[in-house]
């Protein structure tokens, strides 16, 4: 069961801004996908998830052995792809609770029975250490950064995805936060799910260790490596990766 | 022969009316409401027998229920013998000192023709009165029905809630899915006495059929009276309305929230004052509205402070949600404060549904026309909400959600659009 990116080629109105991106993640792995700000990281977690301001002009995503690249974003969940937004959408007049049970529902053909959705919900806010007056607020309105983050990570938990991209997920949390987020994440990792980090800073990769790293500048996949490359890059920096490529004249 | 005081009236605006021409109001802007359409002279009064006709009004239980179809009133009952619930026309005979003091008292027949007309021709009419210290638990229900084209209604409702009494009263305008026109001009005063506690409901939906209604609603409360106030507009061919709301005393609060749902060709224009005529007094008025089909609708909404008005505060904001190419709409709010010391704000927004907002919702797995379902109704719960009457809302949420199913195809057409644009 794997994640497969084939050659993505992906452009906005004004330009292309990914040149020919591949990328495989199987179930149990988890990537870290790094990169400067305009890399491109945030197109392809966007693009991933269908979001129609990008278009896909070449190349494939392929889920499960399913090619989704045309797929909409909500075909997309129902098959088992997940994004915590890095700036997710204020949804008035939805309670948290009545989201999670509309997701929930959404990839199952009988409703969940509110007793196992309640049971569920608990213990994940409990992990999360989130407060129970939480869910009845509207959906991400008035929320901190943290309690975003803190939010999408819980959808993450209710909805148990086979692939989990997360953008951004560590920027604007402290470290009392980004402790909780990644102790979250990391009782999500196992062989059933695989994971795309995608993260500027090296600082979640202390508390979710990557197998893989894949480093993004301009639209391409420059440099490739295990959990090392991370350390290599919070020492040297992008600057460092960008006059090496210069450098091997790619 | 009614007594005097309701015949002479009768003349007096019988006169204005033959003097006036039908009226078109014109606004800065696109804004033209007209009635060129509308063949009044083809309209007649229809008489029905009593009898109760099949009504969904969202709760079941009521303290008093009183219908008029056509008109004339073909039910009235009631279950709680504190209060009155009648025909204004039989209550013009049975308490003609209580009515005379009240009748018309905030309804000028010179406001337009057909104020001037409903003030002519009302017939059946409701009158409601709740005594001073009394307090009814269930709600009065009032229904105005026109179930067949080539009908006029001309309806007065009036109603007076006595000191520190408290009162929950639902207007119900509904309508057939019928073929051809029908008029209802209509007038509605309430007057809250010191201390009186009111929650009103206005609930419109006039069906397919195209029916006008050109109306005024007006609501005065009195020294630390409260009410709170919630029209809902869910149909009607050509609304032409201006609701006023009138601090009157010192210490009177109001809470105004409204909103209004367009489709096809309908035509809504709304005028609200929020106007305080004594200092001392708060009000709060929000109006939502959301715009399907061909539709247009306006609203403005005007905070009026009157010299002599001082320590006012009140706030007023309205949005408006265009969910079709066609649809038009604007939303104005203005304010005049003749007075130093008061605090008053307003804003107003016209937009559209956020593509992210959507684009959010379809990666949790929701389709599309759910999260525009989910998002129309979540931008409108803040006015349901406010209805405060589990029965009435949920009556509202599912014909938000029928015409949202109806309006499917332009809304992802729209939405599509949009997202395209950008």
């Amino acid at each position: 069961m794997t994640l497969e990116v084939q050659n993505l080629h992906v452009r906005t109105e004004d330009r292309e801004i990914l040149h020919g991106v591949d990328l495989v993640i199987r179930k149990g792995e988890t990537h870290a996908l790094m990169g400067p700000n305009g890399s491109g990281k945030s197109t392809l977690a966007n693009t991933l998830m269908g979001n129609p301001t990008y278009e896909v002009t070449e190349g494939k995503i392929i889920l499960n052995g399913e090619d989704l690249t045309e797929a909409g974003p909500d075909e997309r969940a129902r098959a088992g792809l997940f994004m915590a937004f890095q700036y997710p959408a204020t949804i008035p007049g939805v309670s948290v609770a009545n989201f999670l049970r509309m997701a929930v529902n959404a990839g199952r053909d009988e409703p969940i029975k509110v007793k196992e959705f309640g049971a569920m919900l608990k213990g994940h806010m409990e992990l999360l250490k989130i407060d129970r007056a939480f869910t009845s607020r509207y959906l991400n309105e008035g929320f901190s950064g943290g309690e975003k983050k803190r939010a999408e990570i819980l959808q993450l938990a209710m909805l148990q995805p086979d692939f989990a991209v997360l953008d951004e997920t560590d920027s604007g949390l402290d470290i009392d936060a980004l402790r909780i987020v990644s102790e979250g994440v990391n009782a999500m990792r196992g062989d059933e799910r695989g994971f795309l980090i995608i993260t500027h800073y090296t600082r979640i990769l202390s508390y979710v260790r990557p197998e893989f790293v894949h480093i993004l500048l301009d639209g391409r996949i420059v440099r490739e490596g295990g959990a090392e490359l991370a350390d290599e890059l919070e020492e040297k920096g992008y600057e460092f990766v960008r006059e090496e490529v210069a450098a091997s004249g790619a | 022969m009614a007594p005097e005081f309701v015949e002479s009236r009768r003349r007096a605006a019988l006169e204005v009316y033959e003097s006036q021409d039908v009226p078109t109001w014109r606004r800065s802007g696109f804004w033209t409401t007209s009635l060129r359409g509308l063949d009044i002279d083809t309209l007649e009064p229809k008489r029905y027998e009593p009898g109760l006709p099949e009504l969904d009004l969202g709760d079941d239980e009521h303290s008093a229920l009183i219908v008029q179809r056509g008109a004339n009133v073909v039910h009235s009952d009631l279950n709680d013998d504190q209060i009155v619930v009648m025909p204004l026309e039989q209550a013009v005979e049975e308490h003609p000192e209580l009515v005379a003091e009240y009748f018309g008292k905030r309804l000028p027949i010179e406001d337009d023709k057909f104020a001037a007309g409903t003030a002519a021709f009302w017939s059946g009419g409701v009158f409601i009165h709740v005594p001073k210290n009394v307090r009814v638990e269930k709600p009065i229900q009032v229904v105005w029905l026109i179930d067949e084209p080539g009908t006029v209604q001309w309806a007065h409702t009036l109603v007076v809630v006595g000191e520190h009494a408290e009162v929950r009263i639902r207007e119900f305008f509904l309508g057939g899915d019928f073929e051809g026109q029908a008029l209802h001009s209509g007038a509605f005063e309430l007057y809250a006495e010191s201390g009186a506690q009111v929650d009103l409901a206005h609930y419109q939906d006039w069906g397919r059929g195209d029916v006008y209604d050109l109306s005024t609603r007006r609501v005065d409360v009195g020294r630390d009276a409260r009410v709170k106030w919630v029209p809902i507009h869910l149909g009607g061919h050509l609304t032409k309305q201006t609701l006023d709301i009138i601090t009157a005393q010192p210490g009177s609060d109001m809470r105004h929230t409204g909103m209004y749902f367009t489709e096809r060709d309908e035509l809504l224009d709304l005028f609200t004052t929020d106007k305080h005529e004594a200092g001392h007094t708060t009000g709060d008025t929000v109006w939502k509205g959301a715009l399907t089909g061909e539709s247009r609708a306006s609203y403005e909404g005007l905070i009026h402070i009157l010299p002599g008005a001082p320590e006012v505060d009140t706030y007023l904001q309205t949005h408006q949600m265009l969910l079709s190419p066609k649809a038009k709409g604007d939303a104005i709010p203005s304010l005049i404060v003749e007075v130093d010391n008061v605090k008053a704000s307003h804003g107003g927004t016209v937009g559209e549904l956020d593509p992210e907002q959507i684009f959010y919702m379809m990666t949790r797995g929701i389709s599309r026309a759910e999260a525009v379902r989910v998002l129309v109704e979540g931008y409108f719960e803040e006015v349901i909400m406010r209805l405060d009457d589990p029965g009435l809302e949920e009556l509202v949420r599912r014909r938000i959600s029928e015409k949202l199913a109806g309006a499917e195809d332009q809304v992802r057409e729209f939405i599509g659009e949009r997202a395209e644009g950008r």
